[in-house]
């Protein structure tokens, strides 16, 4: 949507519908994932944490490929950025800020390390198992889900102060972060370019390899 | 010597009314060895019938030492080897409270360790897949009402 200038604002599509999506079904995921392990639902579980696989080789996809606010290129930044943001000289960013894209890829990174080890954690009875379980021991797979259930402590941690610094925003900055995240419109100054967002097709695509990959894995991922 | 009989005397008495005392950390230890070469072999046995050529002479192996490790079980939970001995274990109380329910849990994982067996005799990838299910099954019957949860 462009135009629609009013007061000097004009509104842009500031996130993209994959984007939006990716990050709505993580955030219902987590506490489901939670949820299932503790009830020792672990078939439920491992369906889940496919689903969130899935979300995660597509985000990393949709971080080369996507839509420009999408991209890592576009707002990972270095030590030097985040900190004249932190010290409000950073400007304004259409997008994620430095100090958001830490929070991205800080969740980012725990979530794919807790998939890699789900993948391979096993129940004790040889019965259910991750798909890539008999890549490796029965010792280094205990080992591994041992880590699986501590780790996840790491993702509740990163996942909390997420939703507290946008709440910080929220309330005490007055920034709306979550309703952007919602409609995927913002409204900005006028003038302000609308980010290029990816067409069908690189969704399509996209979306096909992150298929491809997940499918493979979940197979066991066989050599050919 | 009175005095030395005495406390030889004590020292064998006590030995004899709590024998497993000193020996129950390598109790422990000899029960979860049991246990964890139980599931490195359910392992072994799932890893195979994951392939399109299962080893079927490495699930026969798995299957006659699960059913060997599940016979051991009835002898490595001696009474003074639960947590009141101060060791580190997960064995519920219930184990020595309840010998019958034990008992009985114990013989349903060899009931089902033998169908693994006879079933690893052959090359039905589904008969063997159920006879692992139904051994797994018994492993966690036994594990809700003896062990200690997670």
């Amino acid at each position: 949507m462009n135009g629609l200038i009013m007061n000097g604002l004009t509104t842009v599509r500031l996130w993209d519908w994959p984007v939006r999506l990716v990050h709505w079904v993580m955030a219902l995921l987590i506490p489901a994932l939670w949820w299932t392990a503790e009830q020792g639902m672990i078939e439920q579980h491992r369906i889940l944490g496919l689903t969130m696989l899935q979300l995660v080789v597509f985000r990393v996809i949709w971080g080369l490929v996507g839509s420009d606010t999408a991209r890592f290129t576009h707002f990972v930044r270095g030590p030097a950025a985040i900190l004249a943001y932190l010290r409000g000289r950073g400007g304004d960013t259409l997008g994620h800020s430095p100090l958001g894209a830490l929070s991205v890829m800080a969740l980012l990174t725990v979530i794919g390390a807790q998939l890699v080890l789900g993948l391979v954690a096993q129940d004790e009875y040889g019965l259910i198992a991750g798909p890539l379980n008999h890549l490796i021991s029965y010792e280094q797979a205990e080992a591994a889900t041992e880590l699986h259930k501590t780790l996840f402590n790491a993702v509740a941690a990163f996942a909390g102060l997420h939703i507290l610094a946008v709440l910080f925003y929220q309330f005490a900055k007055r920034t709306n972060l979550i309703g952007p995240m919602l409609t995927g419109r913002k409204q900005v100054q006028a003038g302000t370019p609308q980010p290029r967002l990816a067409g069908w097709r690189t969704q399509v695509i996209a979306l096909a390899l992150a298929a491809a990959i997940v499918g493979w894995i979940a197979a066991g991922a066989p050599p050919s | 010597m009175p005095a030395i009989r005495i406390c030889a005397m004590i020292a064998a008495a006590a030995s004899l009314a709590v024998p497993s005392i000193a020996a129950a950390p390598d109790t422990v230890k000899a029960r979860q060895d049991n246990f964890k070469s139980m599931g490195r072999s359910m392992k072994l046995i799932s890893d195979e019938l994951r392939k399109d050529a299962p080893g079927f002479a490495i699930v026969r192996r798995e299957a006659a030492a699960l059913e060997r490790a599940g016979a051991r079980i009835g002898r490595l939970f001696p009474k003074g080897t639960g947590a009141e001995a101060g060791v580190k274990t997960g064995a519920r109380a219930a184990i020595w409270s309840q010998p019958a329910g034990f008992r009985t849990a114990a013989v349903n994982l060899n009931t089902a360790t033998k169908g693994l067996r006879a079933a690893a005799a052959g090359t039905d990838v589904g008969r063997i897949r159920a006879a692992l299910g139904a051994t797994g099954g018994t492993c966690k019957g036994c594990h809700d009402k003896f062990r200690v949860p997670d």
